[in-house]
């Protein structure tokens, strides 16, 4: 499996097949570390953000023709401000699962479809404890595109989550299917807000878009109570299932996500 | 030796009573079947009983071995060995079987040994004639209607209830799912000796499970009680109050 590890605006481990280019630099006007990855090759990725010292960083994904990625993000520690381009082209095929335990976060994300019969799924997970500002841009620039978007989170403690997540679809770019599913358990009576939006110039185009923002459905806890298992339990259940539910990641990844969730609710 | 015993309860949702001085008894070794027309309150009177809050209880009590459980949690129900079968399982996305079920035994039993668990969760879902990958696809996840009661099922088995609801666990199986699933009740019903209640609008899964008592319900509570023979009038009549002798006087 291809890896990626960094620390801050720093690669500090690397290990890459030659079906993934790349590479780092610091734009000295800005002062931002960019990294580039070109993948040319069907393959799995997992990049690890270690963000110790708030941190600013971008990461541009350029998925080559006929290609597939499996995309799995973890993001870690304090505070950064990301921001994130996909450029997929012709035939390509990207599934990122992500999932985010980070204390502070804003990350822009822009997905471009720029060629014909490109498609995402893109499933983000993350515990939100104090801010968390996700904007998610998915641009169709290209007929026959597909783009699934599917931010998922749960809030605790401090947080305050929120989604904005655009979809656009210019005029006589037919065929492209636009769909969004996001959704915020919010545990806490702080404010959490998704703004879902559409923005589409073509009558050819199948979207939907879904906003939920609650606590988790009272039949799904009875069915899980009448078992035996108290609230609480039901609850930490619940919130596993929500957090590694459509990721494409090992089963060992999966238990480590659910080691975490088992340490924030003790 | 276990006591179920429904007094006087009527019991409303979204203030619309459903339930109106429903009684019965069931025990230990006793199997009852419950019929009656849709809508009469039959999967509400299952719920009540396993405490869900979607009800509010209005007079009567629910008594397990003389313990009151009106207001007793849904789990502490469970695990003084209540069980429901549902006749609508519900799909939880990302949750596994196996960890449902885990999380479940281990809070029924501190000394739940994970390697006993695999082992029977493993013969228990052959002995179904159920998919072994099904333990770790999310519960009842893209199942098909008839899997999911096989579920409700493998669920008895695991968790050992001494108490026993199963609401139309019949309907959606096939003819030999439902041979399955009806020698798999009796099975177990042979083995443990527990209380049975089913709700069942077929005469077909009776005979697999034999019912000690029917009881045929209308309007919220129950209105005749007979034995295996009251099953044939109802196939024959319906649920016709005339020929079944259940016309109610109402009271002012
Ligand atoms: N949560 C609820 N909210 C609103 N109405 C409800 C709810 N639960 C039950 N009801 C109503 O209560 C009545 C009894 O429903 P119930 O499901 O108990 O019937 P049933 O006897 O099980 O019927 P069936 O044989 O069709 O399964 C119905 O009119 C139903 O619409
Ligand atoms: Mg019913």
């Amino acid at each position: 499996m291809n890896k990626i590890i960094l620390e801050n605006d720093k690669i500090i481990e690397e290990n890459l097949d030659s079906s993934i280019k790349y590479d780092i630099f610091t734009n000295d006007t800005f002062g931002i570390a960019s990294l580039t990855l070109e993948i040319t090759n069907d393959t799995d990725l997992e990049i690890n953000y270690n963000f110790k010292d708030k941190t600013k960083l971008e990461t541009m994904i350029i998925v080559n023709k006929d290609v597939n990625l499996r995309l799995f993000e973890k993001i870690n520690g304090e505070y950064a401000k990301l921001r994130t381009k996909y450029y997929l082209k012709e035939n390509s095929n990207v599934k990122t699962s992500k999932f985010n335990n980070i204390k502070e976060i804003k990350e822009y994300t822009i997905i471009n479809l720029d060629e014909e019969n490109a498609s995402i799924e893109y499933n983000l997970k993350t515990i939100s404890e104090k801010e968390e500002v996700y904007d998610i841009l998915t641009y169709h620039n290209a007929s026959n595109t597909i783009s699934n978007i599917n931010p998922n989170g749960v809030n605790i403690k401090d947080g305050k989550l929120k989604f904005n997540v655009s979809s656009f679809v210019p005029n006589k770019i037919v065929k492209c299917d636009a769909g969004q599913n996001n959704k915020i358990i919010n545990l806490t009576n702080n404010e959490c807000i998704i703004n879902p939006n559409l923005y589409i110039d073509e009558y050819d185009v199948t979207a939907n878009h879904s906003a939920w923002i609650g606590s988790f459905n009272s039949d799904e806890l009875f069915y899980l109570e009448s078992r035996g298992i108290n609230k609480k339990e039901a609850t930490k259940l619940l919130i596993k299932g929500f957090l590694t539910n459509k990721l494409e990641i090992e089963e060992t990844e999966k238990e480590n996500i659910k080691n975490i969730i088992d340490e924030y609710w003790r | 030796m276990h006591t179920l015993k429904i007094e006087n309860l009527t019991a409303s949702v979204e203030n619309k009573t459903i339930l109106k001085d429903f009684n019965i008894e069931i025990k230990s070794g006793e199997i009852h079947a419950i019929m009656g027309p849709n809508g009469t309150g039959k999967s509400t009177l299952s719920k009540v009983i396993m405490g869900s809050s979607n009800y509010k209880i209005e007079k009567g009590k629910i008594l397990f071995d003389d313990k009151e459980l009106n207001d007793l949690p849904t789990d502490e129900r469970a695990r003084l060995g209540l069980f429901l079968g549902y006749q609508m399982p519900l799909e939880i996305e990302g949750v596994s079987n196996s960890d449902f079920l885990r999380t479940a035994m281990r809070s029924k039993n501190e000394e739940f040994k994970l390697y006993d668990f695999i082992k029977k969760i493993n013969s228990t879902v052959d002995q179904l004639n159920m998919d072994r990958q099904m333990i770790h696809r999310g519960i009842n996840e893209g199942f098909s209607g008839g899997e999911r009661k096989k579920n409700e099922i493998l669920q008895m088995y695991m968790l050992e209830p001494n108490t026993i609801i199963l609401d139309e666990i019949d309907s959606g199986l096939d003819v030999d799912s439902l041979r399955i699933v009806g020698e798999n009740v009796m099975k177990y019903y042979k083995e443990n000796k527990p209380a049975i209640l089913l709700i069942t609008h077929y005469q077909r899964l009776l005979d697999y499970i034999k019912p000690d008592f029917v009881h045929i319900m209308k309007d919220g509570h129950i209105v005749k009680t007979g034995d295996k023979e009251l099953v044939k009038e109802i196939e024959e009549y319906g649920y016709d109050d005339e020929k079944l002798g259940t016309k109610v006087v109402e009271e002012n």
